[in-house]
């Protein structure tokens, strides 16, 4: 067992951090909106709420760190610089690096950005 | 042209000293004004960052001389496209997010002794009913009145389509949505008499269909509503009677008589509100005469059939009796 | 060489030369319009968007006209509000989204080198989709039948038949049948993109424009099925009276307006990329050198692909909706900014490092971005949920998504209608006119829609037909409508030039502007695409590969003759564009009109309810669809293999994920996956917005969903079985199980069946039972296409189209049995144990 993944060639890494993104997002969401709808059914406080948020922020945090170092390796850890556009497959394997590593950057602003509103807001007020 | 509206008379009344229905940016409620500064504050950081755009793109495009390397242009993006975009971003929000819970606070400061105002959209007109803390409760139509410095909740429904309330000058628009209840609560702060419009498109007359929110000293206001609890008087008895026997009783509802309809418009004060006709119209006889004899041409969609068939001399009568109704 | 060789192979080339010319070419005559030819396809499909866009153009005239002074009687409400409707649902369906496929089929494969799109006859059909449905829609104002409660179609407004007539149909079966034409343009842009490329063109070699249009494929896989989903339940509610949208019993107006925004927000995006796309590709042009911050823009595309699924709640902050939720939504619609700022900077960047030659399509260009950044701005502002608060539903909004969509979109596109038109007349049009064009369209639009923003804020709500005077509204509309006619001027200059006759002028340069990238390779005159398919090793071939013009223009690459007489191009791997396979397209043909017109006729009579012809019209379409399956896919090539040139020789045939048939059938099933969702979403969506949305009706019996669980799992199973015993040769054995899992299909969904009917669920007393039926309808439908697909595949073994070796059917359809099984299981699940779970 590794715990790193070791590297792959495929088209669908570029998209790992944009959806650990969407999946954080959609947690966040529907759980808020299932709380506010029926408070009873869990019979939690919104600072519980508020502390899911918090904790699957950090993971999804943590997942997007990962595939930005697994990004960083692809990107042979920036040794080169783009534009990355000569015709051999290293120059692809580092381009989808870089790109992967620059959405992973997006990402992780965007999960930072998504979970701000638990900070303000503290209760289900409409 | 002057088919729908002629209605300076309304107008004038309703700007009560400023030209035109007032803007989000005179604000005169609590919410509005604090919209106010964040659209203040936006609309500079915005045009400052147009300026600078622009004139990038132009230098680039047409003044510069020299081709920059790739580097610093890539640089560029970094700083331009990413570093500074994300740090206003993440301010303005927290500014934005920091603003809302305290915008329409109902849990505090509310409590049970505060006015709640039930309003109903209907197509296309307004049903209002006040619940003061003491007291029954009022029924009006298509003008809302509240008083200054205090918050007042709102209840929002409707009866039929989607409508959505709005008061520019005190705050921000509520949808009015069947099957659901939603709430709003207002806080003007000084005096006045605006236009509202139906913000939601509602059918065919969604912009014939508006009221007029008047904010009224709190003691002006009491009085106000002391009185709407009671029947009103009007002079003009024979056309109460005409009203009766024309069958208009089977819509409408005015307090002290036999007219018990509830499909159309209260009208137990029509005669004290600035305007008739959801808005639309000034609050006199000849306009109240003209709506009866033809409902349609002034409100295409309208619910309300035509009685022009009935004598003019009778709708000048009722109309007469309507517009008395203090 | 000797002067005879030289001779002879002269010859040669000349033959190979004819042989490819006759393959590629039109028909004559009338035949002419059965042509399914990706120029041909791509020219009636922008043309017709663009007729489209000035028949809505001039729906706002109207308009304007109507609000110019204020109490004016010029249109009736009515006249007006279908206008009001007609011009946003025909400026977003009928041109902003078509327009882009146009481009993309007209230009995709010269730009990546390829002959075809990879599925010419479905791109054929999406446009004689596209045209009908548009005809329809549009002309139903012509008697006074038009949609008028706004282009996103409220419920109740829209679901009452008092208030909303005959329109609200036409605008759903119409933009329905539409949709499928998206649908099937997405399909076909992400197989060409993934796996035609030319040899060596690898994914960091890729065109920029062909990046965006990849992502805006897939986002239109995820977006417009959920709108489909909607249509469905608006649909149902309409003719049926189930009650999925009636407050009364239990339904609820919110949900179509979430599934309209889940699809309404990416398609904004959907819009915006491809317009941003063209920049990419005439920005570097015009800077004579490569984009700087290929990888951002890259980037961007993603990104922003992604962050447009967390916006849509913003169309409904004024919904009442918790303020935490709509928080969520303020955060993810500022997020997206950044993204879009990063394409900003890149043509910036690009511009700076480069020699920028001011043409007429940077004048458009840089012209357009200016008026966008603008409307991004007030995006930022109107993103946040207090602001919209205020702004929300005013002419402020307006204004906003005038400067985007203008800005944004059609400035673009007009730019790249400069840029690209000699690639349709090998002429450019005229630069002063463009010129002219550019000022008038640019002032105009601004002073037509920048005092939207202040009457919008002195607080006109958007979409009355009539305001009174002295409300300070009269003298800003004044203004705009006067705009809005010199932006018409502005318009109408482009269209003349466009339209003039050119004949007189000389033929220009196959490569006027001296672009890097392929499509400039490509003739005018010639059909074929390319004239051999290049080997790529540059993001600018034609600025970094010398003779490569020259060289495929002398027939020196892959694939430079048709022997056998078909049309046919290149299959290569995704990441590095390694050619794997000759793929075989269709050629002309009627059965794309065929069936295109015989669909639009079903959904034409069922706006009518006219049930028969509707019936009529689907049997016609279903026999076009097997005709056209059964006689032009997964044909069994006269030969394992084939030579196509520089000593490479590749196979002509290939089944389960190498071929193009399987990625369309699991892009397909992608869609129909989201759609499925969209319906499960609403049936949670009702659970948490009552306190027992089952209102104590008896649901499903748990047993029967139960067994249609399993049963639909052996029917998958013996499907799976069917498909691995067929590789082992055993085709007896095969048809075995093909009909024993045929008659399983048909059991399962007769248990399916009873679960609903045996507690005798009546879906339009309450809309519990209307969910719950729409969701088994929803894998009854799919189980009955299934068993079609099993006949279908045992017919083609009977008939011997279908072998051992040649399984490439049965492999696809075992591949959408994948995905029934998920549905089927799901829904059951869902339908017989959630209301006991709960």
């Amino acid at each position: 067992m590794r715990l790193i993944p070791k590297e792959v060639e495929t088209l669908w890494t570029l998209f790992t951090a944009p959806v650990v993104w969407i999946a954080h997002f959609l947690v966040c969401y529907i759980g808020a909106a299932i709380y506010c709808a029926k408070p009873e059914l869990v019979g939690l406080s919104f600072s519980a709420v508020r502390a899911g948020i918090a904790a699957a922020t950090v993971i999804a945090l943590s997942l997007i760190a990962l595939s930005a170092w697994l990004a960083w390796r692809q990107w042979g850890f920036g040794t080169d610089d783009p534009p990355h556009d000569d015709p051999t497959s290293r120059d692809r394997s580092l381009f989808q690096g870089f790109a992967t590593l620059l959405l992973s950057g997006l990402s992780f602003i965007a999960v930072i950005f998504t979970a701000m509103p638990a900070l303000f807001l503290t209760e289900c007020i409409r | 042209m002057g088919r729908y509206f002629s209605l300076s008379a309304a107008s004038l009344l309703l700007a009560s000293g400023h030209a035109g229905a007032r803007s989000v940016l005179e604000p005169v409620g609590e919410e509005a004004q604090q919209i106010a500064v964040l659209f203040w504050v936006m609309l500079s950081g915005g045009a400052l960052i147009w300026l600078g755009v622009v004139a990038l793109l132009l230098h680039a495009a047409l003044f510069k001389r020299h081709g920059m390397n790739e580097r610093s242009a890539s640089r560029i993006i970094l700083w331009g496209g990413v570093v500074f975009p994300s740090v206003t971003l993440c301010a303005l929000l927290a500014y934005a997010l920091w603003l809302m819970p305290g915008l329409r606070p109902f849990t505090q400061a509310m409590g049970s002794t505060a006015l709640r105002i039930e309003i109903t959209g209907r197509q296309f007109w307004w049903e209002v009913v006040y619940h003061p803390p003491q007291g029954p409760p009022v029924t009006s139509a298509n003008e809302i009145r509240l008083p200054v410095g205090e918050r007042v909740e709102l209840t929002l429904k409707s009866a039929d389509v989607i409508h959505s309330f709005w008061i520019p000058p005190l705050g921000g628009k509520m949808d009015m949505i069947p099957g659901r209840t939603n709430r709003l609560s207002l806080l003007a702060t000084k005096p006045g008499a605006f236009r509202g419009p139906c913000a939601e498109y509602c059918g065919t007359s969604h912009a014939l269909m508006a009221f007029s929110a008047v904010a009224m000293e709190p003691e002006a206001f009491r009085s106000w509503l002391a009185g709407q609890a009671n029947p009103a008087e009007s002079a003009g008895a024979s056309g109460g009677a005409l009203f009766l026997r024309h069958g208009c009783g089977s819509c409408h509802f005015v307090a002290g008589t036999d007219a018990r309809g509830l499909i159309g418009p209260d009208l137990s004060h029509l005669g004290s509100r600035i305007t008739v006709g959801a808005g639309i119209l000034p609050n006199t006889e000849d306009a109240i005469a003209r709506f009866i004899a033809r409902p349609e041409l002034i409100k295409p969609g309208s619910r309300m059939p035509a009685f022009d068939m009935l004598p003019p001399d009778d709708i000048r009568a009722i109309a007469a009796w309507l517009r008395g109704l203090q | 060489m000797s002067a005879a060789i030289k001779e002879r192979s002269r010859k040669e080339y000349k033959a190979q030369e004819e042989r490819l010319r006759a393959v590629w070419a039109n028909p004559a005559g009338w035949r002419y319009w059965t042509s399914v030819n990706n120029y041909q396809i791509g020219l009636w499909y922008g043309s017709a968007a663009f007729v489209f866009m000035l028949f809505a153009g001039a729906l706002a005239l109207l308009m304007r006209l109507q609000l110019a002074v204020p109490d004016n009687d010029f249109l009736s409400a009515d006249l007006f509000n279908q206008a009001f409707t007609l011009h946003g649902t025909v400026m977003m369906f009928l041109f902003a989204v078509p327009i882009f496929e146009a481009v993309a089929i007209f230009l995709l494969p010269p730009m990546l080198g390829a002959r075809e799109m990879p599925f010419p006859r479905l791109g054929a059909f999406g446009f004689w989709s596209f045209f009908l449905g548009g005809i329809f829609v549009c002309g139903s104002i012509f008697f006074n039948a038009a949609p008028s409660s706004g282009w996103f179609m409220y419920p109740p407004l829209a679901t009452d038949k008092e208030l909303s007539g005959i329109g609200a149909d036409i605008w759903l079966l119409g933009l329905s049948f539409i949709e499928v034409a998206s649908i099937a343009a997405a399909i076909e842009l992400i197989v060409g993109i993934m796996k035609c490329r030319a040899p060596g063109m690898r994914i960091n070699l890729m065109p920029l424009f062909a990046w965006y249009l990849l992502i805006v494929a897939g986002m239109i896989l995820f977006a417009f099925p959920p709108l489909i989903a909607g249509d469905l339940l608006f649909e149902m509610e309409r003719m049926f009276d189930w009650p999925f949208f009636d407050a009364a019993r239990g339904g609820n107006p919110l949900l179509w307006q979430h599934l309209f925004w889940i699809f309404g927000h990416p398609e904004v995006y959907i819009i915006f990329l491809p317009a941003v796309a063209l920049m990419a590709m005439i920005v570097p042009t015009f800077s004579q050198r490569p984009i700087v911050g290929y990888s951002w823009i890259v980037l961007a595309a993603v990104g922003t692909g992604f962050l447009s699924f967390g916006l849509w709640v913003h169309h409904m902050f004024a919904t009442g909706l918790p303020q935490i939720s709509l928080a969520f939504f303020s955060a993810a619609s500022e997020a997206v900014a950044i993204p879009t700022g990063v394409q900003i900077f890149v043509f910036i960047a690009t511009m700076l490092a480069g020699r920028v030659i001011f043409s007429t399509p940077m004048l458009f260009g840089t012209g357009g971005l200016a008026i966008f950044v603008i409307g991004g701005l007030t995006g930022v502002m109107v993103a946040l949920a207090p602001f919209d608060w205020q702004a929300h539903d005013t002419y402020f909004v307006v204004a906003h998504l005038h400067y985007v969509l203008i800005g944004g979109m059609l400035f673009p596109v007009v730019a790249g209608l400069y840029y690209y038109y000699p690639l349709i007349e090998a002429k450019k049009l005229s630069d002063r006119l463009g010129r002219l064009a550019f000022w008038l369209m640019f002032c105009g639009f601004n002073i037509a829609f920048f005092p939207m923003h202040l009457s919008g804020l002195r607080g006109m709500p958007r979409r009355v037909f009539t305001y009174p005077a002295e409300i300070g509204w009269d003298w800003l509309n004044l203004i705009s409508t006067a705009g809005a006619f010199i932006f018409a001027a502005g318009v109408l200059v482009v269209v003349f030039d466009v339209l003039r006759p050119k004949h007189r002028e000389p033929r220009g340069e196959v490569n006027p502007w001296n672009a890097g990238t392929l499509e400039w390779i490509s003739e005018p005159e010639e059909n074929w695409g390319v004239r051999s398919i290049p080997i790529v090793r540059s993001r600018y071939p034609l600025w970094d590969q010398k003779d490569l013009a020259r060289k495929v223009n002398e027939g020196r690459y892959y694939l430079p003759d048709a022997e056998e007489g078909q049309r046919e191009g290149l299959v290569t791997s995704v990441l590095d564009a390694d050619p794997i396979q000759v793929l075989r397209v269709g050629g002309t043909s009627h059965v794309t009109i065929v069936s295109a017109l015989s669909l639009g006729a079903a959904f034409i009579a069922l706006t009518f309810h006219w049930w028969i012809a509707t019936a009529l019209a689907a049997i016609i379409c279903l026999c076009a669809v097997i005709y056209w399956l059964w006689t032009g896919t997964a044909e069994i090539p006269e030969k394992p293999e084939k030579d196509v040139g520089l000593g490479l020789s590749l196979p002509l045939y290939a089944s389960g994920p190498d071929s193009v048939g399987w990625w369309a059938m699991f892009i397909t099933m992608v869609g129909d996956g989201t759609a499925f969702a969209s319906l499960v979403f609403g049936y949670f969506f009702y659970w948490t917005i009552h306190a027992d949305f089952t209102e104590g009706i008896a649901g499903p019996d748990a047993v029967w969903s139960l067994a249609a669980a399993i049963l639909f799992a052996a029917a998958w199973g013996l499907m799976v079985a069917a498909r691995t015993i067929n590789r082992r040769g055993a085709t007896p054995a095969m048809r075995g199980l093909l009909v024993l899992s045929l008659l399983t299909t048909v059991a399962a969904s007769a248990a399916g069946f009873a679960g609903p009917w045996s507690p005798g669920m009546d879906p339009t007393s309450h809309v519990y039972p209307a969910i719950v039926w729409i969701l088994v309808i929803w894998v009854l439908a799919h189980a009955a296409v299934g068993t079609l697909m099993q006949a279908y595949c045992l017919a083609r073994s009977l008939a011997g189209r279908l072998t051992p070796k040649h399984d490439m059917d049965l492999s696809n359809v075992v591949l959408y049995w994948h995905f029934l099984l998920v549905t089927a299981v799901i829904t059951f699940a869902v339908i017989g144990l959630f209301p006991a779970a709960m």
